[in-house]
């Protein structure tokens, strides 16, 4: 047997994001395809920060649809409204994302909630995310949802700009995971991701690393969510339910594989073929769905970086 | 007032009817059942294709059921098995997820093999008087069917000898092993049964008004919200946190409106779990 070789958190940052780069070449100028790229690339962004949140230190956050959107209502409400610029809003969309998933995460670790009541908290939570939009019709349009596409940002209007503006948002997202996990509270999240009682016991702040992750992890969700708004041209509270967003973000990592750099990526680009291979099928997606997230939990658990760890005998970040 | 107080309390029988096979199955297998909702669908669906058959409403009801255990029963020995192989936060997430797969997976099936069935059941006389105040026939067979369930649920556990497995088995599995239980066993007939109450409430549902396909997800989130608030292994507390509900719900569409309802049940719900997790009304089993 040759020994483990393995590849570098940098270098493979690097090729994943030359690869993903190349791909709108690959496409060949099809604005359908592209559109499809360019969602996927925002869905592997919503993955690395429920990677953060959940991956790293066990923290079921079932409302990622919910911050994303909260985020992407404060931007685009404010936007209009106020006549603001969408550079200037979005980072308050961003802050208040982040503040809140901050004050559920500690909200939860003070009571300390385990992770499945994290999961109904944060569900519950979402639940009311979509009736507050539901309801304050004035501001949000309730259903039918607000057209974005007047207001977004230049870059975000054409096809390719946005593919590689989004790259970009998305590389940056990898590059502050890998200096993350590469840092102190890297180390503390791996201790807490193992054992949370003797990572206390070992003097790690527990609280604090987890409110730490839970915030960085919604301050992404809420950017990635804003990006999304403007990019989608409109949004509803349809575009950030539990079903568009969370599950989609869940099973994503799962295939990828948690804890992983490269997961989401590879995750995202596994679920967006299968998405488009179910596509056909019409009204029978969500059934075959369904069955793909039971066979996919129950024999594929440990995502496609484990299997491919193993098979290819390399270790990868 | 009184009439939505009756009204508030038998909407309430129903949610604690649905919540309480998500409180059985949690407190006894360890898994969130996140299809629960549809375990009613499925019920009363069932009922409605064979009563379109020609069956009599009581048998085709009846078997509806059945066929909701029938599918728990399913759900419990092919998928969740490989959950079961793990303890603790790990069966937890993975029953989690199977069931929420297992929901999109009966949502689809239902959605696209009978999208137009639905289930009502109209009864012969709609409504009688007593003392002054007009109370639906439909109310009143539907708390009744709930309390009958709720008293057979409970001499089960309290006055039989399996009940007091289950209950050995709620509060210790690794004990009730040593003591020479199976708990796998127990789990399975739990399931069944918490899929059966699950289905009566389906079925019930078409006393009320109609039951179609697409309310699964509805009903998981609402038994949730029960089960939670009366503390997720407390049976007594499921009971009283639906009945509690309801009433809230009855009144408050009454007042402000199903809006402002809905959300403030979710707050109800949310604030409970962070301020006692252990449910509203956690007595003993």
């Amino acid at each position: 047997m040759s020994a483990n070789r393995s590849i570098s958190g940098r270098s493979a940052l690097i090729a994943v994001t030359l690869t993903l780069a190349l791909v709108p070449l690959a496409l060949g100028g099809s604005a359908h395809y592209l559109r499809i790229a360019t969602l996927a690339l925002i869905f592997m962004a919503y993955t690395v920060a429920f990677n953060i949140v959940f991956g790293h230190t066990r923290q079921l956050f079932l409302c990622l649809g919910a911050l994303a959107g909260a985020s992407a209502y404060f931007s685009v409400v404010l936007t209009m409204k106020l006549a603001l610029s969408p550079w200037l809003t979005m980072p308050i969309g961003i802050v208040v994302a982040a503040l809140l998933g901050g004050a559920i995460s500690y909200v939860s670790v003070r009571r300390g909630l385990g992770v499945i009541f994290v999961g109904i908290v944060t569900l519950v939570f979402s639940m009311i995310f979509q009736n507050l939009v539901l309801g304050l019709r004035d501001w949000t349009n309730g259903e039918t949802g607000l057209e974005t596409k007047a207001i977004a940002p230049a870059v975000l209007a054409g096809g390719l700009p946005s593919y590689y503006a989004i790259l970009a948002v998305l590389a940056v997202a990898f590059v502050a995971y890998h200096l993350l996990m590469r840092s102190r509270a890297g180390t503390a999240f791996q201790a807490i991701a193992d054992d949370e009682l003797a990572a206390e016991l070992a003097g790690i702040d527990v609280t604090a690393y987890k409110v730490l992750a839970a915030t960085v992890g919604s301050a992404l969700l809420g950017a990635i969510g804003a990006i999304h708004a403007y990019y989608g041209g409109f949004i509803s509270p349809t575009v950030y339910a539990l079903g568009s967003i969370d599950i989609v973000v869940l099973v994503t990592l799962l295939l990828g594989g948690m804890r992983t750099l490269i997961g989401p990526v590879l995750g995202g680009i596994l679920f967006t073929l299968i998405d488009e291979l179910v596509r056909p099928l019409g009204r029978l997606n969500v059934m075959v769905y369904g069955v793909l997230i039971v066979v996919l939990v129950i024999t594929f658990r440990h995502g496609v970086v484990a299997m491919l760890s193993k098979r290819l005998k390399i270790r990868l970040p | 007032m009184l009439a939505i107080l009756i009204d508030g309390i038998v909407q309430g029988l129903q949610l604690s009817l649905m919540a309480v096979g998500i409180t059985l199955i949690f407190g006894l297998g360890g898994v969130l059942n996140l299809a629960h909702g549809q375990f009613a669908v499925i019920g009363g669906i069932a009922t409605a294709l064979l009563m379109g058959e020609g069956l009599h409403p009581l048998l085709a009801s009846a078997l509806g059921v059945l066929g909701a255990g029938a599918l728990g029963l399913a759900m419990d020995r092919t998928v969740l098995v490989p959950a079961y192989r793990y303890q603790g936060e790990e069966r937890l997430l993975l029953g989690l997820l199977i069931t929420l797969g297992l929901s999109f997976v009966v949502n689809g099936f239902l959605d696209v093999r009978y999208p137009t069935v639905a289930l009502t059941l109209p009864l012969p006389t709609p409504s009688f008087t007593v003392g002054g105040i007009t109370i639906r026939t439909a109310s009143a067979v539907v708390a009744l069917i709930a309390l009958a369930a709720f008293a057979l649920l409970f001499a089960f556990l309290k006055a039989t000898l399996l009940g007091k497995v289950v209950r050995s088995i709620m509060q210790n599995e690794v004990g009730a092993g040593l003591c020479g239980i199976n708990p796998g066993r127990i789990r399975t007939l739990i399931v069944t049964l918490s899929a059966m109450m699950a289905g009566l409430a389906g079925v019930v549902q078409g006393l009320f008004s109609s039951l179609g396909t697409e309310l699964g997800n509805e009903f998981t989130s609402f038994a949730l919200i029960v089960a939670v608030i009366g503390g997720v292994r407390s049976i007594n507390g499921t009971l009283v946190a639906g009945v509690l509900l309801g009433i809230i719900n009855a009144f408050a569409s009454y007042y402000v409106g199903a809006y402002l309802t809905l959300l403030i049940l979710l707050v109800t719900a949310a604030g409970t779990i962070l301020v006692r997790p252990q449910g509203l009304f956690a007595f003993r089993t």
